[in-house]
């Protein structure tokens, strides 16, 4: 018995009589099966690596009485705590310790969703057929027609049907071992610790995820003597609840958890960090376009490609040492929708990143250049792709007006996705916003992994350079 | 059976542990226990008597009895029954109570980084590498746009770096997983949403109470409700003042930039060790998506293990995590000592960020993404001849009182900035409040319901605060 703590000190702290014993009413179901799981953490030589999680309900204080690891989990979240330990210390071995409001009410969708999970944890689930610790409310187990103090009169169908927790968990793929015991009398409480016993090992052998639920006594709450308790278990749950091995499945061991890794050369290569600095190929901040801080805005539907021409420049404005922003908006469909984007480029720091003045805009179709044409700065460019816009009018005075079949050009190419590229070098082209280098090894850059893409991307921004109008001297 | 029925041990009890519930009469197949009939005076119950005359030792008494010091076989009797007093335990069995040994710290190491060219991010991105660099393997989270991003990359990462990201069946199930791996000692987080920070309030106080580390990435969106994924900044509210039930705190940051995700992030795990608490970084949607330029730092962190970890060793096994205090001494006795840490916070956590507030007799507040259409502002008003600074909260809560006090005496109106109904300004107001200092009169620029405030919006509300005088008008 060396699994209970010689003194249970943090039972009021361990004063008089508190000190070796349980909180628990006298012949309640929780000490038995605090005994068996005690003696099997023992047999197991496992007491160290062993964390126990208390759940809600009369058993919040199981960690009084455990000498193993301990937790004290919220109402019904014992599960979620259980999983969070394990993959923690893939070594430890969780056992989640609920009654029946936690486990089988509160607590379902964790309940199942771990157990179908499949982890190698143990769920014990004492079910006593009401509330212990709130005082002898209905519990999701309480059977029909039991009077509650939440069921004066009985339970009704009103209330739902007693939930039958170890079948539900057994027809999941997840666990591996599901078996319902009770401890009515001598032969019950042997084979509940056999049950408890194998269901811990099981998890221990690393095999899987386990679950016993144990018909136990609620003498106090049932109104009856122990033994009157005994027999209600029997006679009145027990049919509605048999007992016997309900899962029972031969697996290997399995569970094999490294330590995570923390290796530098590692944790570069994942964040996709290059040693070294890039390449400078600007001589100086484009300020010919309108200042220290110029801003872009891209606009198109969601299959134009407008967020990665935008992210690109950013990209590229950084590789030159300047700072850069690109803010995506999309509209409300995630597909074919709006699909705007704002990039900001500053010589040393972008203050505001949103581009509701753009000094350029890059028009996809003739909606999004009829929406922002108006807000492009004055002396500002507007780059609009002739191939779908045949009809411009209405455009605001003092911008330059730049047309390029993008869509076009990338049709000649056979891939109509490249048309943001060939935006791209439409850009360059008409504003000289940074080296055509820049953006050849920008393009180099993002593309490394996908070499055979390259050839294809370089063709559609030198095409699109070579339709823009050049800046005016 | 290896053990005869002679040396199996007969069963022995202590009549004090014995409860009266009289399982243990009919699991003896030898009669050998009866219903006693004595009161016993220490505890006053009836306690069970033994005639063990025809006892064989099967043993099933004491499998029947729910009391771990009830029945119990003879060799293990630590005292002599006929001479047993009521003592206190503690002076029957010492003061220890486990065997097991009390741990120490195991600190975190800081490894260098090799030197990387800049990398450019977007903001939960940078959210996510920070954790990965402050040593968290661990992540917990549960769908919900617009913070889908970070987790997603570290379901990507994680197992290559046998981490392990877990996609719980609900926000209430993944804060919980985080109680669980932050019991164990580890660092962990989350990336969630307005809706699903909601969820996770409860799983936030429990961790607060159980002194859990742990942290929490919410890109805040459109509310209430279902409201819209929009950029927003009402959730001010909940982190500041209102993280689950009971006396809760969080260091609470509001980053700006994707480099401030990164770095913040990072300091989040820091800190929430350092305290024992969990942490709260608030960004909003905007900040999620937006993609910036990001440095990384020379070092990353190899956590260690705390002595408190619950981990499931023997040099751990005599800790507890636990929210639960009883009497109500010891649990406010508990939130005496809360309150001693969220103090220290509020002494040593403060951080702001003060452009151009030197001269300023304007002075916009605001953070996250509205503080830089506030900058954008600041510039726009220099030119056009008003002294507009900007104070930025990097902080919210504590909020950096001490930095704003030092720079109001300049200033003539505060005008807040932000993306929520005066969540800000609150924090604001009542930090001025409790630092009872005179402040100017307070104004404020808001949007709501996922649209973030511009800077010809703020520009215009400074205008129309105080008109340039037309001789101020640089050319
Ligand atoms: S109320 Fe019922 S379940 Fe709770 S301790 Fe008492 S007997 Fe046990
Ligand atoms: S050990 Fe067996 S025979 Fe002896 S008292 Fe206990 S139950 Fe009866
Ligand atoms: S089972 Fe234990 S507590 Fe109950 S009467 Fe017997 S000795 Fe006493």
């Amino acid at each position: 018995m060396s699994v209970f703590y010689k003194r249970f000190e943090r039972h009021s702290h361990g004063e008089g009589l508190k000190g070796q014993s349980t909180h628990y009413c006298a012949g309640c179901g929780h000490g038995l099966a605090h005994r068996d799981l005690a003696e099997v953490i023992e047999s197991l030589g496992i007491q160290d690596r062993t964390i126990l999680v208390s759940p809600v309900g009369c058993s919040v204080f199981a960690y009084y009485y455990f000498d193993v690891g301990n937790t004290q989990a919220a109402h019904g979240r014992a599960p979620a705590v259980a999983i969070g330990h394990k993959l923690a210390n893939p070594d430890s071995i969780v056992i989640s310790y609920q009654g029946d409001g936690d486990l089988a009410s509160i607590g379902l969708a964790e309940t199942i969703s771990t157990a179908q999970m499949g982890l190698p944890l143990t769920v014990i689930f004492i079910n006593n057929a009401i509330y212990g610790m709130t005082g002898g409310q209905l519990a999701p187990t309480s059977l029909m027609g039991q009077k509650t103090s939440t069921s004066p009169d009985g339970r009704s169908t009103f209330m739902g049907q007693p939930l039958r927790v170890a079948e539900l968990i057994a027809q999941l793929d997840g666990p591996i071992y599901v078996e319902r015991v009770a401890l009515y009398d001598a032969k019950q409480r042997i084979k509940a610790k056999k049950a408890i016993e194998k269901a811990v090992r099981l998890q221990k052998e690393g095999r899987g995820y386990t679950f016993i639920e144990v018909l136990a006594e609620c003498p106090t709450h049932l109104k009856m003597s122990p033994d009157q308790a005994e027999k209600w278990v029997k006679e009145h749950m027990e049919p509605i609840y048999p007992l016997g091995v309900k899962k029972d499945l031969t697996v290997e061991p399995w569970w094999d958890r490294k330590a995570p890794s923390f290796e530098a050369d590692k944790l570069l290569a994942i964040m996709g960090a290059a040693n070294g600095a890039p390449k400078r190929y600007s001589t100086g901040f484009p300020t010919h376009l309108g200042g220290t801080d110029i801003s872009f805005k891209f606009a198109g539907s969601g299959g134009d490609g407008a967020q990665t021409a935008a992210l690109l420049l950013a990209r590229a404005a950084i590789s030159e040492g300047f700072d850069a922003t690109h803010i995506p908006s999309y509209g409300p469909e995630s597909r074919g929708g709006t699909s705007y984007a704002d990039v900001h480029i500053a010589e040393t720091e972008v203050l505001n990143p949103s581009a509701a003045h753009p000094d350029v805009l890059i028009a996809f179709n003739a909606p999004s250049l009829a929406k922002f044409a108006a807000t492009v700065k004055e002396g500002g460019t507007i780059i609009y792709d002739s191939t779908v816009i045949t009809e411009v009018k209405n455009m605001p005075p003092n911008r330059r007006l730049v047309a390029v079949p993008l869509t076009g050009l990338a049709m000649a190419l056979e891939r109509p996705m490249v048309k943001n590229v060939v935006a791209l070098g439409a850009l360059q082209g008409s504003t000289g916003v940074l080296p055509v280098e820049r953006f050849l090894d920008t393009l180099r850059t993002v593309l490394k992994d996908k070499p055979q893409l390259l050839p294809l991307n370089e063709t559609a921004f030198a095409e699109g350079v070579r339709h823009a109008t050049p800046v005016p001297a | 059976m290896a053990i005869s029925a002679s040396t199996r041990p007969k069963p022995y009890l202590e009549a004090e542990y014995c409860k009266g519930c009289l399982r243990c009469i009919d699991a003896c197949p030898k009669d050998c226990i009866a219903q006693g009939t004595e009161i016993n005076p220490a505890t006053g119950v009836v306690p069970v008597v033994l005639d063990l005359a025809t006892c064989n030792g099967c043993g099933l008494c004491i499998q029947a009895c729910p009391e771990p010091y009830g029945l119990r076989p003879e060799n293990e009797r630590t005292v002599d029954a006929a001479g047993f007093e009521l003592e206190d335990p503690a002076a029957l069995f010492g003061p220890r109570d486990t065997t097991a040994p009390v741990p120490v710290d195991i600190p975190d190491r800081h490894l260098p980084l090799p030197a990387s060219e800049p990398l450019v991010l977007k903001g939960t991105y940078a959210s996510a590498l920070g954790a990965l660099l402050a040593g968290c393997r661990h992540v917990f989270g549960y769908p919900i746009t617009p913070s889908t991003e970070g987790a997603e990359l570290m379901a990507k990462v994680l197992p290559k770096l046998d981490g392990a990201f877990v996609q719980a069946v609900s926000e209430v199930a993944a804060v919980n997983m985080m109680y669980g791996c932050g019991g164990a000692g580890l660092p962990c987080m989350t990336f969630t949403s307005s809706p699903g920070f909601s969820l996770m309030l409860e799983g936030v106080s429990y961790m607060i109470g159980a002194e859990l580390p742990g942290v929490f990435v919410n890109i805040m969106r459109g509310g209430p409700g279902l409201g819209n994924i929009g950029p927003e900044q009402a959730d001010i509210k909940l982190a500041c003042r209102g993280l689950g039930h009971g006396n809760t705190q969080a260091i609470t940051f509001a980053p700006s930039t994707p480099q401030e995700m990164l770095d913040l992030t990072r300091l989040s795990f820091e800190l929430s060790f350092k305290y024992r608490n969990p942490v709260v970084l608030l960004g909003d949607g905007y900040l999620g998506q937006m993609t910036g330029v990001v440095r990384l730092p020379s070092t990353f962190t190899k956590p260690g293990l705390p002595a408190w970890a619950v981990w499931g060793d023997r040099d751990h096994r005599r800790n507890l995590v636990s929210s639960i205090h009883l009497s109500e001494p010891d649990l406010e006795q508990h939130n005496l000592h809360l309150l001693g840490k969220y103090g220290a916070m509020i002494r040593d956590e403060q951080r702001s960020d003060l452009y151009r507030c030197d001269d300023a007799e304007i002075l916009l507040v605001a953070c996250n993404t509205p503080a830089r259409m506030a900058k954008g502002a600041v510039e726009d008003l220099r030119r056009k001849g008003i002294k507009a600074g900007l104070f930025r909260p990097i902080t919210l809560w504590p909020f950096p009182i001490d930095a704003l006090k030092a720079v109001l005496p300049g200033v003539s109106r505060i005008v807040v900035v932000e993306a929520s109904p005066g969540q800000l300004e609150d924090e604001l107001r009542l930090a001025l409040d409790r630092a009872d200092v005179a402040r100017p009169p307070i104004d404020h620029v808001q949007r709501y319901g996922g649209i973030l405030p511009q800077q010809f919006e703020i520009v215009d509300k400074v205008l129309s605060l105080c008109p340039v005088q037309s001789g101020e008008v640089m050319a």
